[in-house]
């Protein structure tokens, strides 16, 4: 019992690191310049909701909801416009900064983007 | 607006239900589905050629693009599970009252016409989410089909949010 008890533990560890590993990039600063980011549209919110990244990075909106979306820093650092259903958009911020964003849309969504 | 409430509250008390009401079917579930959208999108036609506020009529093309594109996705669930949605005594209920809120809507203009659609698109998102929450995503027994509900009733509470800013900008206007 007790060794596969010991087998089930090591099981759960490996699965919470492999995800760690896989979920990692979407909700932390990635320590290498120019690493890919992505930010979920879904439910009518972004995922995460605050995303840091550092200057040369790539974020990836992906617009999982079955109408169109936008990602519009309140402070007009960057616009995608219309990102329809299904559809994505990138940005690669150049210069640190926090940067609110929201929906032009739908009001009720919003969310930061950290760059340093 | 009291009227248009009510006449919400009783259509959709319906899919709501009192405890002890027979569960629609999923085939029921798909068409109260595609006849709330429906019922939005007409509303929405009506209020973005009608009203003149920018943002009432921004509010208006929000709701005939959202809900086009959430019946887009029921179609292809309805049509992939080979399922044809079967009209019931809510779906009825629903596109009546839809059909009396264009009447009544019709003879208003300017700010009353503002107020009033907004008013009904606030009580109208507030009934559906009840339907959604309390009959539809509990009685669906296809999987798909329920998870398009869940999928879709943050749409809802969205629109729902949005179209209570607009209601508390006319009023402080009023």
């Amino acid at each position: 019992m007790k060794s596969t008890g010991s087998k089930r533990l090591s099981a759960a560890c490996a699965f919470a690191l492999s995800l760690s590993f896989a979920i990692a990039p979407l909700a932390t600063s990635s320590p290498t310049r120019g690493t890919t980011h992505t930010v979920v549209i879904d439910g009518v919110r972004f995922e995460p909701e605050t995303l840091s990244v550092r200057p040369g990075d790539t974020v990836v909106w992906v617009n999982h909801d079955p109408f169109p979306h936008t990602a519009t820093s309140q402070a007009g650092r960057f616009d995608s416009h219309e990102i329809g259903a299904g559809a994505s958009w990138q940005y690669t911020p150049d210069k640190s900064g926090v940067f609110p964003y929201d929906c032009t849309f739908h009001p009720t969504m919003r969310a930061t983007l950290i760059v340093r | 607006m009291k009227i248009i409430g009510i006449v919400l509250t009783t259509m959709l008390c319906l899919a709501a239900g009192p405890a002890g009401a027979q569960a629609p079917n999923d085939a029921q579930i798909a068409s109260i589905v595609v006849t709330a959208n429906t019922v939005d999108i007409d509303a929405g036609k009506l209020a973005e050629s009608k009203s003149s506020n920018s943002e009432v009529k921004a509010f208006a093309q929000r709701m005939i693009t959202d809900h086009s594109g959430v019946n887009k996705s029921a179609d292809e669930l309805v049509t992939k599970l080979k399922v044809t949605p079967q009209d019931n005594p809510t779906s009825q209920n629903l596109k009546s009252g839809g059909e009396k809120n264009i009447s009544n809507l019709k003879g208003l203009s300017g700010a009353v016409f503002d107020k009033a659609y907004i008013d009904h698109e606030v009580t109208y998102h507030q009934q559906v989410l009840d339907a959604i929450d309390k009959t539809l995503i509990p009685s669906a027994k296809n999987e798909e089909l329920k998870a398009l509900l869940v999928k879709v009733r943050p749409a809802f509470v969205a629109h729902l949010d949005h179209a209570k800013m607009i209601q508390a900008k006319l009023a402080k206007k009023g």
